[in-house]
């Protein structure tokens, strides 16, 4: 890659320019008259792969600034200055800069993006334009050191510098370049919500895990955050929220719209949405609450009921049960029923007419068994419960006796609750061991 | 039932619980304000000039306050950080530069802290040589190892420590009557000397790094523009809170050394001639507090100048992160406590003409600073709707010119003192 010609070689020789090289060069007419600087380019993000330059925007003036757009097809050649096919009295400034969906200045240069292989924020020291038969593609973005000197215009000096001290640093040779395809934009908007235009990078983010996702969205800055959740998926947007932390997840609610904030309190885990709920202020909680779905709302409200550290206040209500008659083949048609069931498919709860608990069963128990025998009959010898008052300490301690990844919660009636899964658990115990590690600390 | 949940039943008390939950920002920034450098510069002026001088308090007030409703406004508004706006609007030539002047004055003022450092203790009997590097051991481990309840105690220790300015001040026995006349009928010298004390004071209340500290507090806090007369009434108790610890300050000088005529070149001297008029523990809580101020800023602007210039320029920051994930970070960390306690440590090192350069920086930086502060808050595509209003644009545009005006006589006062001496 041809990246570190001398700053004198003619712009025209070369098949990779920095934007940082560009900006600011004189721009002349047909007549070489000469008509203002290069401001900004405007860029078609869906030409190609890569975006492609499509206009170029023209600054005139010192104290009071205007701004005219040129085609990129009236442009004869970028050298050391820029030659328009057309007349400058063609061209119309004013004091607005020309509207544009996606602009290197505004919305690369200097701001932050996410690093779609490395899944971190970064930010943009320099954008490396790639040159094709007299069209500039953006291919990658710069965010080493080397960005940051060149900009300052020191290049030379700190190679000299750094190669007198050590000839074979890595940073004479290593650009710390980020491909386009792995390159996120973020919404650069601020407050102002309604000029949401995120498809310029459309779905790069769905090849992140989405608990990785979510560490990156929780290093944003709130309203950069807002923004780039509303780009995704609803499919998307459910996993991320899922995976945020409670007060990422407050945070986020506080800004969504009431309905948006409904319509995911509906699609995460029912205890997760519970611990939300919690969370939030008071009134807020009850507003919401009257959005949700009455399913929902029933399920939640059960959840709300019970002391946070109790076995009621940890379990989730949704799981799925089936009468004494049913057999194994209900079992395996209520599974294809439920393939999309938040909460785990693999357990089965059996519970009489009253909803009054009689056994576990699971796939693994029930998957080699004849479809007509009685799922009853090949339910887990041990009776584990536990009671909605019970502590998490002792459903850890029953989880690892009998080695069990979910155990059902009675009330006193022996009426099924719910039930509680060891992932539940396990949040609630590292919170507990990281209190007392703190306090130690 | 237990007491929050009484407390969240009673509207009166639901409020004010809300109300201190939203303190904060302000409130830390204005008390870090107070610290060795400032301490100095109030005791300084009250011992050379008595009562009068207490007027300037009130222009240093107003100053504080629209800049730092400003801050608070751009962090409520856009969620970022200054550093962050300025390298996203300005570039990174000028960002470079504001951050270069913003790490060297940094450093010299993280020397004035340890300064105050070893002349607090030094009044207890304990030598600088052993002081100034426990306590940067300390803050160190404080930083890398600490955690939030910690650092929050500490924090409490340092309001505390403020409030000894009252038992100093109270023994001292001013003259309350006085005391008012100076805000009612200020009374104004026009000779060069108390023209710079005057510079000096308005100039140690708005330092360029708080700017940044303050709004990187606001976003951490979360605050949004829904929160907005909260986080007003926020930055206007940090304010007045500032102010009155200074007044206190420059009132137990003011009673004992300026009525005795006893002048003094720092905040120590202040602690030492104390004891004389106003007994064995104004002067021993003088020091106490002078420690605790030095202390906390110590933490504060090393930790703050770090994080700023790795948000500039992207790099991983922040105390959660370990040494391998934010090496830039820790590097920068290091060099400004090591550097900073190492000057203080040089015998005879030439603290007044480090204090004095620190100073000067400060005074070039200010203007750079709140220049692209103004542009940035006038600006509608960073600010939206909550771009400054004709009255919020006629103060925040004066109070820059004004500070500008006098930063600039700051710096070319002394030269023509230098002019008149050959």
């Amino acid at each position: 890659m041809p990246t570190r010609q001398g700053r004198h070689q003619p712009l025209n020789m070369k098949l990779f320019l920095y934007f940082s090289q560009v900006i600011g060069l004189d721009i002349m007419d047909a007549q070489g008259q000469w008509i203002g600087r290069l401001h900004d380019i405007a860029m078609n993000p869906y030409a190609d792969i890569y975006p492609k330059a499509s206009d170029l925007i023209i600054r005139r003036g010192s104290s009071s600034k205007e701004y005219a757009r040129v085609n990129w097809e009236d442009i004869v050649y970028i050298e050391n200055n820029i030659r328009l096919k057309i007349m400058g009295d063609r061209l119309k400034f004013s004091k607005e800069i020309p509207r544009s969906d996606f602009t290197l200045r505004r919305d690369i240069f200097d701001q932050q993006v996410v690093d779609i292989d490395d899944q971190r924020v970064v930010r943009v020291n320099d954008i490396h334009l790639l040159r094709v038969e007299n069209q500039l593609y953006a291919a990658h973005v710069d965010v080493g050191l080397r960005g940051i000197f060149r900009r300052l215009g020191w290049t030379g000096m700190v190679d000299l510098i750094v190669f007198l001290i050590n000839s074979k640093s890595p940073y004479l040779t290593n650009e710390e370049l980020i491909p386009w395809k792995a390159t996120q934009v973020l919404p650069k908007l601020g407050r102002m919500k309604s000029v949401l235009k995120l498809e310029v990078a459309k779905n790069k983010l769905g090849s992140i895990p989405p608990a990785a996702l979510a560490d990156i969205i929780q290093g944003l800055d709130i309203f950069v955050r807002v923004s780039m959740f509303k780009s995704m998926e609803s499919a998307l947007q459910n996993k991320v929220f899922t995976d945020m932390t409670l007060t990422c997840k407050a945070e986020l609610v506080e800004q969504l719209s009431e309905a948006e904030s409904a319509n995911l309190i509906t699609n995460i885990p029912a205890d997760e949405a519970t611990d939300l709920l919690m969370k939030l202020p008071r009134e807020k909680a009850h507003h919401l609450m009257g959005l949700l779905g009455s399913e929902t709302n029933k399920k939640l409200r059960k959840l709300l009921g019970y002391a946070k550290d109790s076995a009621g206040g940890l379990m989730t209500t949704e799981y799925l049960y089936l009468k004494a008659d049913a057999t194994v083949a209900d079992a395996f048609n209520k599974i294809r029923e439920n393939i999309n069931f938040p909460g785990t498919i693999f357990f089965f709860y059996i519970v009489d007419d009253d909803h009054k608990y009689l056994g576990t069963t699971s796939l693994r128990r029930f998957f080699n068994e004849n479809p007509q025998t009685l799922l009853i009959d090949i339910c887990y010898p041990e009776n584990i419960h536990v009671y909605t008052d019970d502590s998490v300490e002792q459903v850890a301690l029953l989880l690892e006796r009998y080695k069990s990844s979910s155990i059902p919660v009675l009330n006193h009636q022996d009426i099924l609750q719910g039930i509680i899964t060891i992932d539940d658990v396990m949040e609630e115990l590292i919170s507990l061991v990281w209190h007392k590690y703190k306090e130690k600390l | 039932m237990s007491f929050w949940e009484k407390a969240k039943k009673n509207k009166v008390l639901k409020n004010t619980l809300f109300f201190l939950a939203m303190l904060g920002p302000g409130v830390i920034t204005g008390s870090v304000d107070n610290d060795a450098g400032g301490i100095t510069t109030y005791s300084v002026a009250a011992a050379t000039y008595g009562y009068p001088i207490l007027w300037t308090l009130l222009p240093s007030f107003i100053v504080l306050l629209v800049v730092q409703e400003m801050n608070m406004r751009m962090g409520a508004c856009t969620g970022k950080g200054l550093a962050d706006l300025i390298r996203e609007n300005f570039g990174v030539k000028v960002t470079f530069w504001i951050f270069l002047g913003l790490l060297v004055a940094d450093i010299g003022n993280t020397a004035t802290e340890f300064a105050g450092v070893a002349g607090s203790m030094n009044i207890f009997g304990i030598s600088k040589y052993i002081s100034v590097p426990v306590t940067a051991g300390a803050v160190w481990i404080l930083v890398t190892k600490g955690n939030y309840k910690i650092s929050e105690r500490i924090f409490l220790m340092f309001s505390v420590a403020l409030l000894s300015y009252i038992v100093s001040a109270l023994a001292a026995k001013p003259d309350w009557h006085q005391v008012g006349l100076a805000f009612i009928h200020p009374q104004i010298q026009y000779d060069k000397d108390y023209l710079i004390m005057v510079l000096g004071i308005v100039g140690t209340t708005i330092a360029p790094w708080m700017q940044f500290y303050m709004q990187s507090a606001v976003i951490e806090k979360g605050t949004t523009m829904e929160d907005y007369k909260l986080a007003l009434a926020d930055v206007v108790i940090g304010c007045v809170a500032t102010v009155a610890v200074a007044i206190f300050i420059m009132v137990a000088c003011a009673a004992t050394l300026h009525v005795n005529n006893i002048t003094i070149n720092e905040a120590k001297d202040a602690a030492l001639a104390l004891k004389p008029f106003a007994g064995a523990l104004a002067s021993a809580v003088f020091a106490f507090g002078l420690f605790v101020a030095s202390i906390f800023s110590a933490t504060i602007l090393p930790l703050a100048t770090a994080f700023y210039i790795c948000e500039a320029f992207g790099f991983n920051a922040g105390i959660d992160k370990r040494v391998e994930e934010a090496p830039q970070f820790y590097t920068l960390f290091a060099a400004i406590l090591i550097i900073a306690c190492v000057i203080i440590l040089i015998p005879n090192a030439p603290l007044i003409a480090i204090t004095l350069w620190t100073q000067d920086i400060n005074a070039m930086l200010l203007p750079v600073v709140l220049i692209s502060m103004q542009l940035m808050v006038n600006n509608p595509e960073i600010m939206g709707e909550h771009v400054n209003n004709k009255f919020q644009n006629a103060v925040g545009w004066s109070t820059t010119v004004i500070l500008i005006t006098l930063t600039l006589l700051l710096m070319v006062l002394p030269a023509f003192d230098l002019f008149k001496a050959h």
